[in-house]
């Protein structure tokens, strides 16, 4: 009756912005990015990802209720780089390091095809 | 790219096993992460077409309407298509009521029962107005000979008695799993990391013939064996081990700790995918990373959240007397 639809589980609704930035206001390089719709997902790999960043002296996510369907990515680096910086760069990696993953399988595919 | 400097990596890939439903193989060179990334993505994200809306003229079978609307939604339709589909509420050349092109495809069922036998309804009665996405068909291609009918006869909808009559639209969309499960196109979608297994040989040939028997008895699994001749005991599959813990338990009850050490390697997985025929399993892999890939851009800054914060950085700046 009452039930909200099930697309609200991953549809952005309008007029809200996907990814919103916060600066932290007591600490220099350090901010929250609010990501609407996401989940574990996207959450977990962004932060091993920066976790691999010898700049980023924290970053975590979480996912602060189970029907709020958002997640917060903080990140807090060195003055040599800024959490703007990080997230970007991270979220190149990633890009990277699936494509690369993407023609490794096809590559394999088509051995595979081939050997057997 | 900033600076030139990247801390992405190169993972590996080796496919041990492929058939149309079925993927095995090994990804190296990454982390857990990425690994359950992609297994989340396969299960809840790749898309399919399923029956979403049914309309139904007639039906006298005994299954009531809302339950064979369930059973069709059920039914994996071939959705080869679906990556170049529209979703139903982003397609803008229609209203999503089953006459467009870009977002769905009809379907009819007509079926009456003028026998004394039991009449099956199958999902082979189903008529798609596309004949690209179709009820999956459920042969066996490893077998040499094609099943007969009699085995193969699609996935039974409801029966119907002498003088029962089944007749209904349906319109199957775009959509995914994470919306409804009649969307998933994985049946089973696993990773394990590998296990290092290592056994330590001067304590290992402190058992007895007997000792080492029952050691090997201990694995729930079929990871260990005895060489007839030598008397050795070696590892035969060291994937079989589940991480029961019951070998090392079972060492520590003989007074041998340390008999064997297993290690579960952190950037290596094994990938069990099992897909419910909708997609081929390679194709639904490979669906996966490019919807990651496509999560992943969405994610982006937008320009004016960073021009926003150079502002907002001046500003910081002259006020920290910059």
């Amino acid at each position: 009756m009452n039930a909200p639809d099930r697309y609200e589980r991953f549809v952005v609704p309008e007029g809200t912005k996907k990814v919103s930035y916060e600066r932290d206001t007591k600490i220099i390089n350090a901010a929250s990015f609010t990501i609407e719709r996401e989940d574990h997902t996207i959450g977990n790999i962004l932060r091993m990802q920066l976790h691999r960043d010898p700049n980023v002296l924290f970053a975590g996510y979480k996912l602060p209720h189970p029907l709020q369907y958002k997640i917060i990515v903080r990140i807090h680096t060195t003055s040599q780089s800024s959490p703007m910086q990080a997230y970007n760069q991270s979220i190149n990696d990633l890009d990277r390091e699936l494509d690369h993953l993407k023609n490794a399988f096809e590559a394999e595919m088509a051995k595979f095809s081939r050997d057997y | 790219m900033e600076g030139g400097v990247s801390y992405a990596r190169m993972p590996r890939v080796k496919i041990r096993d492929l058939k149309d439903d079925y993927a095995k193989f090994e990804l190296r060179d990454t982390d857990a992460s990425i690994a359950n990334a992609l297994r989340r993505v396969m299960i809840a994200e790749v898309p399919t077409i399923a029956i979403d809306l049914v309309e139904i003229e007639t039906n006298s079978s005994v299954l009531n309407d809302e339950f064979i609307a369930h059973r069709l939604g059920l039914i994996p339709l071939t959705s080869q298509r679906a990556m170049s589909m529209r979703f139903s509420r982003d397609c803008d050349a229609c209203d999503g009521d089953g006459q467009c092109e870009y977002c769905s495809v009809e379907f009819h069922l007509l079926v009456k029962c003028m026998t004394d036998q039991t009449l099956d309804v199958t999902s082979k009665d189903l008529i798609s107005s596309d004949h690209t996405v179709t009820p999956v068909d459920f042969v066996d291609s490893s077998l040499a000979e094609p099943s007969d009918t009699s085995t193969n006869r699609g996935i039974i909808i409801v029966k119907l008695r002498r003088g029962q009559e089944l007749k209904l639209r349906a319109i199957a969309r775009k959509g995914i799993g994470k919306d409804h499960a009649k969307w998933s196109p994985a049946a089973t979608v696993t990773f394990m990391y590998e296990p290092e297994i290592h056994i330590n040989e001067d304590l290992m040939e402190s058992l007895t013939l007997e000792e080492k028997k029952e050691w090997v008895e201990s694995s729930p699994t079929h990871v260990f064996d005895i060489d007839p001749v030598t008397q050795q005991v070696s590892v035969v599959e060291p994937e079989a081990y589940t991480y029961d813990d019951e070998v090392l338990k079972k060492a520590e009850a003989m007074g041998k700790p340390g008999l064997v050490e297993i290690n579960a390697k952190q950037d290596s997985f094994i990938f069990t995918v099992e897909s419910t025929g909708a997609i081929k399993a390679s194709q639904l892999v490979l669906n996966a990373i490019e919807i990651l890939k496509t999560k992943l851009d969405a994610v982006r800054l937008s320009e004016d959240t960073v021009e926003a914060d150079d502002q907002f950085g001046e500003l910081g700046a002259h006020l920290r007397g910059g």
